[in-house]
């Protein structure tokens, strides 16, 4: 097999933080390889180097054995190298094929003139070779969701027919829909002799996909395991250094949930999201919501959370009828969205104004004045509890690390003392270590009798951690199961599709 | 070891790209001095023409902050600014009162800066749409008010009603009590942080239970209070009002509060110095020019590529770097 990819001795520095130091990496054609590691451990950083999107400080890098020096991502996908990166990649104003064409509308010119219609047709073809043809190229794409926006990108990047794909977190925002089209992509690039470098966070699934499995730590390669060799364990131990102690979900199955009702939803109606549902949370229970991505669980955590009104129906909380965000969280609820970037945090903000934003009715003197030291204090407390790595609670949050960010999105809630949280993909593109923690949270806010809905697309964390679980499909409740040690991934599965 | 030398310096850029404005001004004063000292220039005479020029625009500029905070902008202060200056006059020629003047000044202003932000809200549009079309009415309304005032193209407050306030030291006091009420309310209370937030990431903000509207409402009724105050010292620096007064106080307050190092997005890196420091700086340069005698052309360009590059310099202390992990 051909050596597509070579990395030599790659070095990088962002400020203070080593990102990379000293990365030797290799990739064969017809080669699937996975880079595994925990947030922070340089995965995309040398991935993104290597595709055009920054540079490194120092170190070597070859694309099919000549020396690789791409000056952007466009000009890396234009030569054969692409990637589909891990947050939102799309620009929401234009349309979906404008997105696919982005800075090559100048193929498409007639005189002076752009031939709309002839990008359309070739963008909605670019869709549909992906198996993505239920979106159409002529809508802006903010009209999408997270999903669709997705597979745009992905589309985007095979118009170009790269020698070389990377696939960074992509999996983690998709339903078992998208991800099956990642696959199918990945498969077909292999058979084709070309190249995949697939980063996700899911062992059981980087382990079926991926020939060869490379770790990261700290900036450094670790181990590289060949299929053969591979054992979670091992993979595991080696990305965070030290071997997981302890169940990584909760262990208990006593049905000791709390009976009184804290949140209670009656027959929403949410165009064809939310169809005649209704639902009980209890004090004290993690209640895990799943079902396929459209089948309108999302909405649910915003509407119950005032951010989307129902068309008819109501909820309430505490046996209060809940409007908006305000009453929302006068009542005690909290809301990290599943879009942690755009929906829960202020990136360009420090992690102070983050985590105080949502909680500065609970120090501020009179409601209104806010003193340093409260508020420094406020800040500290939970930068500590939620163990935050960062120089310190002025650094901008754009700057920390997607699991970090994660934590400071969960700070704000638990700050201001929320005793319902509704959860939405929240451990979505964290790594092991980081997800262990917030299971542990949330199983001691549990214990505190806390609620939580857990809304989640990975089945292995409704079914790990809830009390109970509803299964949501086209917009109603499909089945409950309540927590049992015999239930089954392939139970909940049929009730979805 | 290494890693704390990298953090310190890299702590040292942040900051130093965070005072550069403060340096700019600081270096631009020294420019001033030196070249008043070598061409004998009387020096108090022209440091009270700079606290004059500057305290309008100051003033105006530091309320504006709160509405670029939120990432909009308001087109129609200068405008708002002469309506009111014109009705505080009219006011003080019937009361005789200059505390009237001064109410009515600031009354007029906040009431312009409530009506925008209201039909923002009400129509669900973006605020700085209102203040275009605000733009265009005041400027009818102050044809109409000068037109209904039956004497010409002016309206006058007698000179000497407002000479025994026409110092630099109440001007001075005004420009301070309101610095301070602005820095207060922007650093250390809850509307402040919550401007800041709102600014920096509108969606978040609406899901952590901020009232966008609300906070737009408020930030144009501070930013009115600014505006008023600028209105009664107008009036008291230069009491014969026409259509064109105040006409260039807008784009000063725009170009102010960029030259101050304020992030032009708005958000969370906002600072509400940022006004007082570029308006100030933007005198001193003006007088440098004025001083050395400059083909306004020349000037201009000067001013132009001044301007470029504290936009160049405030946007890669904004950028920051992301680690794509």
């Amino acid at each position: 097999m051909i050596q597509t990819v070579e990395i030599r001795n790659m070095s990088k520095r962002f400020g203070p933080t080593i990102a990379l130091a000293d990365v030797s990496i290799t990739a064969l054609g017809g080669e699937v390889l996975g880079l595994i590691g925990e947030n922070g451990s340089g995965k995309s950083t040398v991935t993104s180097i290597y595709a055009g999107m920054q540079h490194a400080d120092s170190g070597e890098m070859f694309f099919m054995g000549k020396p690789w020096s791409p000056t952007s991502m466009t000009d890396a996908l234009r030569r054969g190298v692409g990637m589909i990166v891990q947050e939102n990649g799309t620009v929401p104003g234009i349309t979906v094929a404008e997105n696919i064409f982005l800075g090559e509308t100048q193929e498409f010119t007639r005189g002076l003139f752009v031939d709309r219609k002839k990008m359309t047709a070739q963008a909605q073809k670019a869709l549909d070779d992906i198996g993505a043809g239920h979106i159409s190229a002529s809508v802006p794409a903010g009209m999408l969701d997270f999903q669709d926006r997705k597979l745009v990108e992905i589309a985007k990047v095979m118009a170009k027919a790269p020698s070389v794909l990377v696939v960074d977190e992509t999996t983690t925002a998709l339903s078992q829909k998208g991800r099956d089209i990642i696959y199918e992509i990945m498969a077909r690039m292999k058979a084709e002799g070309k190249t995949v470098i697939f980063i996700s966070h899911d062992l059981d699934e980087i382990m079926e996909q991926c020939d060869r499995l490379t770790v990261l730590r700290d900036g450094k390669i670790i181990r590289t395991f060949s299929a053969e060799e591979y054992d979670p364990d091992a993979i595991r131990t080696s990305m965070i250094g030290r071997e997981i102690q302890g169940s990584y979900y909760r262990s208990d199955y006593e049905k000791d949930a709390g009976t009184e009702t804290v949140l209670k939803a009656d027959d929403l109606c949410l165009s064809d999201q939310l169809v005649h549902l209704s639902m009980e949370l209890h004090a004290g229970e993690i209640l895990g919501i799943g079902g396929l991505s459209h089948c309108g669980m999302h909405t649910l955590g915003k509407v119950l959370f005032g951010a989307e009104h129902a068309e008819s129906g109501s909820f309430t909380v505490h046996g209060k009828t809940i409007r908006n965000e305000a009453e929302a969280m006068k009542e005690g609820l909290g809301y990290v969205a599943k879009d942690r970037d755009s929906e829960s945090l202020c990136t360009e903000a420090s992690i102070r104004d983050n985590i105080s934003v949502a909680g500065l009715d609970k120090f501020a003197v009179k409601d209104v004045l806010i003193l340093p030291g409260r508020e420094k204090k406020y800040v500290g407390e939970q930068v500590a509890a939620l163990q935050i790595k960062c120089s310190s609670a002025d650094q901008y949050v754009s700057a920390l690390s997607g699991g970090n960010k994660q934590k400071v999105a969960f700070g704000k809630w638990t700050g201001r003392g929320s005793d319902i949280l509704i959860l939405d993909c929240p451990t979505r593109g964290v790594d092991i270590g980081v997800k262990q923690a917030m299971y542990r949270l949330m199983y001691r806010m549990r214990q505190e009798g806390k609620s939580i809905l857990l809304i989640s697309e990975e089945l292995a964390e409704l079914i790990g951690m809830s009390d109970r679980l509803l299964v949501m499909k086209d917009g109603s409740i499909s089945k409950e199961f309540l927590r049992s040690p015999e239930l089954s991934e392939a139970d909940v599965i049929r009730c979805m599709i | 070891m290494e890693n704390e030398k990298i953090i310190r310096k890299e702590q040292t850029r942040e900051r130093l790209l965070r005072l550069a404005p403060v340096m700019g001004l600081i270096l631009l004063f020294a420019v001033f001095m030196a070249i008043a000292v070598i061409r004998d220039i009387n020096i108090p005479y022209s440091f009270k023409n700079i606290i004059n020029q500057s305290v309008i625009v100051v003033v105006g500029a530091t309320g504006a902050v709160f509405i670029y905070t939120l990432g909009s902008f308001d087109i129609s202060l200068g405008a708002s600014l002469c309506v009111s200056a014109l009705l505080g006059a009219m006011a003080y020629n019937r009361s005789g009162s200059l505390l009237v003047m001064l109410l009515t000044c600031v009354g007029v202003a906040v009431l312009i800066s409530l009506i925008s932000s209201v039909l923002a809200s009400v129509f669900n549009l973006p605020v700085f749409v209102t203040t275009i079309a605000m733009l265009s009415l005041l400027n009818a309304l102050a044809l109409v008010l000068i037109g209904a005032n039956g004497t010409g193209d002016v309206i006058q407050v007698p000179a000497a009603a407002v000479r025994g306030i026409n110092n630099v030291w109440v001007k001075l006091a005004v420009m301070l009590i309101y610095l301070g009420f602005c820095v207060f309310m922007f650093n250390y209370t809850k509307l402040g942080r919550h401007e800041k937030f709102q600014g920096g990431n509108p969606v978040c903000a609406k899901l952590t239970g901020l009232n966008g509207k609300r906070l737009a409402i408020a930030a144009f009724a501070i930013a009115g209070i600014g505006v008023g105050l600028g209105a009664f010292l107008t009036i008291t620096y230069a009491p014969t009002l026409s259509r064109n007064t105040a006409s260039s106080v807008g784009m000063d307050i725009i170009i102010s509060i960029v030259f101050g190092g304020m992030p032009v997005s708005g958000g969370a890196r906002s600072r509400i110095w940022s006004a007082a420091i570029g308006a100030v700086s933007m005198t001193l340069l003006n007088q440098i020019m004025l001083t050395l005698s400059l083909d306004s052309g020349i000037g201009q360009m000067v001013k132009a590529l001044i301007f470029i590059l504290v936009v160049f310099i405030s946007m890669s202390n904004n950028k920051g770097n992301i680690l794509p992990r």
